[in-house]
């Protein structure tokens, strides 16, 4: 275990397992109200803000995380006027993001390293501050949806009905639609923008197989994520491949293989 | 008391008229049926009613007052359409009725001590532990209007709240709603597709098809005029046949 003495894989591994538990519990909600594509929506969308940051030679995680935001709160606010091409202003605004975050990545000196990094992540780049930030920023949201848990999966089981209850239902929609944006942003060092969002579906997926109740989904996808992010690293670290992607490969995989072997059983 | 009241109401949804000139009161303990043809606008009333549609035009009172304000004395109950609920939703029955407590001040053990009396007042009993997401469409709707009464409410609103409860079942879901209102004083706005049996048990119809076509007992309902007004040709296949014991009073002779 030579890797735990690693600095700079000791970062990986703790920013992992706490990114691992934020997108999990992130990943209940998304799951029961069909927002991945809002879900990626989002994720593509960052990139743009983050070459807008490295252009400026401002920090690309402020600049990124403002702008998700602003994206994700966008995407939610069409979204949840229904309006009838929904997906299609969310695939034009991920577009016109991505293809901005490419010309102004080329229009910085010494971009490749970097286009690749947003893209598919490099957890060599994870710093200790990041670590900091990600902590902090977790601890409170996972502190607010502990504080409001039934309030927003009373919002997911029906928002009208919600309402009719006396709760704030917008207030809680476009919070939980700012944590995940934020969050987009700072898993992007572990496995990079495009493949953010499968830390947030896949986990509630893998454990919705399983189990019915929100605990044990919510334990389920934890752990699972957990261990996905940590032999995500290690194959990785042993076998000299990519992250991020090795990560995200790990996931799916492990999420088919129950998919099919589910299948392949029959009900006893 | 008037508790709804809809006055001169137009609703316009992307310059489509869903909703022209309705006019309806209800009165405190009254049970009102919607009933009209798909898109009549059924849904679009009740969600206006419930201030999620502004109006275009007129206004409605609720208890009152605005229906957003309304809202706010935790009086008012909704049971929506029964698609719009996640076909996966990760919580047992108890979960979900408790959910309709959420709002009030009591501790946990009074609220699932209230939760389960309502459960078994629904016929749910036996079922608290276990998970809606697998219960039957019908046992859904028990559980959703357990939720719903939990909260103590003065007016309900139930959208199609027999869809998938079986006749037999349908029978005493309606007994049970006049039991509510016998015992609670419940004011009842429910939508339905069935007019055969929503003319034995409720107060008044309101026959909804972009303007409103009818409103006031179900006697003056049924009459051929007003039933071919509301649902055009298709009035034929709301008729019940001669051998359908439950409707006798609404028979096809009685048509003229
Ligand atoms: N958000 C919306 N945007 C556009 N049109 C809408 C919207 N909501 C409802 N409509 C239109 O309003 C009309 C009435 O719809 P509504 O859902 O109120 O009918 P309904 O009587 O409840 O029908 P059903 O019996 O099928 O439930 C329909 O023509 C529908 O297409
Ligand atoms: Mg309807």
């Amino acid at each position: 275990m030579e890797l735990l003495t690693i600095p700079f894989m000791q970062n990986a591994i703790i920013g992992g397992m706490i990114l691992a538990v934020l997108l999990s519990v992130l990943s209940l909600f998304i799951n029961l109200k069909n927002w991945s594509f809002i879900t990626v929506g989002i994720s593509h969308a960052t990139f743009g803000g983050l070459a807008i940051g490295f252009f400026l030679g401002l920090s690309p995680s402020l600049v990124g995380g403002i702008f998700a935001v602003a994206v994700g709160l966008l995407i939610g606010y069409i979204s949840k006027k229904g309006d009838i091409h929904e997906d299609i202003s969310i695939g034009i605004l991920f577009s016109m993001s991505m293809a901005l975050g490419v010309i102004f990545i080329t229009l910085t000196p010494n971009y490749n390293s970097d286009l690749f990094t947003f893209l598919f992540g490099n957890i060599l780049t994870m710093t200790r501050e990041d670590i900091y930030i990600l902590l902090i920023f977790s601890i409170l949201s996972i502190g607010f949806i502990w504080i409001n848990f039934q309030k927003i999966m009373y919002c997911c089981y029906n928002e009208e009905v919600a309402f009719v209850s006396g709760i704030h239902t917008g207030f809680y929609y476009y919070s939980i639609i700012t944590i995940i944006s934020i969050a987009t942003v700072l898993a992007v060092k572990l496995v990079g923008v495009i493949l953010a969002s499968a830390m947030m579906i896949l986990p509630v997926a893998f454990a919705n197989q399983i189990f019915w109740h929100y605990k044990k989904i919510l334990i389920t996808a934890i752990t699972f994520s957990i261990l996905m992010v940590l032999g995500g690293i290690y194959i990785s670290y042993e076998y000299n491949l990519p992250s991020g992607a090795t990560i995200v490969f790990l996931y799916s995989l492990i999420f088919s293989l129950l998919f099919f072997i589910k299948r392949l059983i029959p009900k006893g | 008391m008037k508790i709804l009241e809809v006055k001169d109401l137009t609703v316009k949804i992307e310059n489509n008229i869903i909703l022209e000139d309705v006019n309806l009161e209800v009165e405190e303990g009254e049970i009102v049926a919607v009933v009209g043809p798909n898109g009549g606008g059924k849904t679009t009333l009740i969600k206006t009613c419930l201030g999620f549609i502004k109006p275009t035009k007129g206004y409605i009172k609720l208890l009152g007052k605005p229906p957003r304000e309304a809202i706010k004395t935790g009086k008012v109950g909704y049971l929506p359409q029964k698609s719009s609920i996640p076909k996966n939703f990760p919580y047992s029955v108890l979960d979900v009725v408790l959910l309709g407590l959420i709002n009030k001040k009591l501790s946990k053990k009074e609220k699932i001590e209230i939760a389960l009396q309502y459960i078994e007042y629904v016929g749910m009993k036996g079922f608290e532990h276990a998970p809606y997401s697998k219960l039957s469409g019908g046992q859904q709707q028990r559980v959703s209007i357990a939720r719903v009464l939990v909260a103590d409410p003065k007016i309900i609103f139930l959208d199609e709240p027999s869809t998938g409860i079986d006749v037999v079942a349908q029978e005493s879901f309606y007994d049970f709603l006049q039991r509510l209102r016998k015992e609670k004083g419940l004011t009842i706005i429910m939508v339905s597709h069935d007019i055969g049996v929503v003319g034995t048990f409720v107060d008044k119809v309101a026959g909804l098809n972009r303007k409103l076509h009818y409103y006031g007992d179900t006697k003056g309902f049924f009459q051929k005029h007003i039933l071919e007004n509301l649902y055009g040709s298709e009035v034929k296949l709301l008729v019940h046949s001669p051998e359908c014991v439950t409707c006798e009073h609404f028979h096809i002779q009685d048509l003229h």
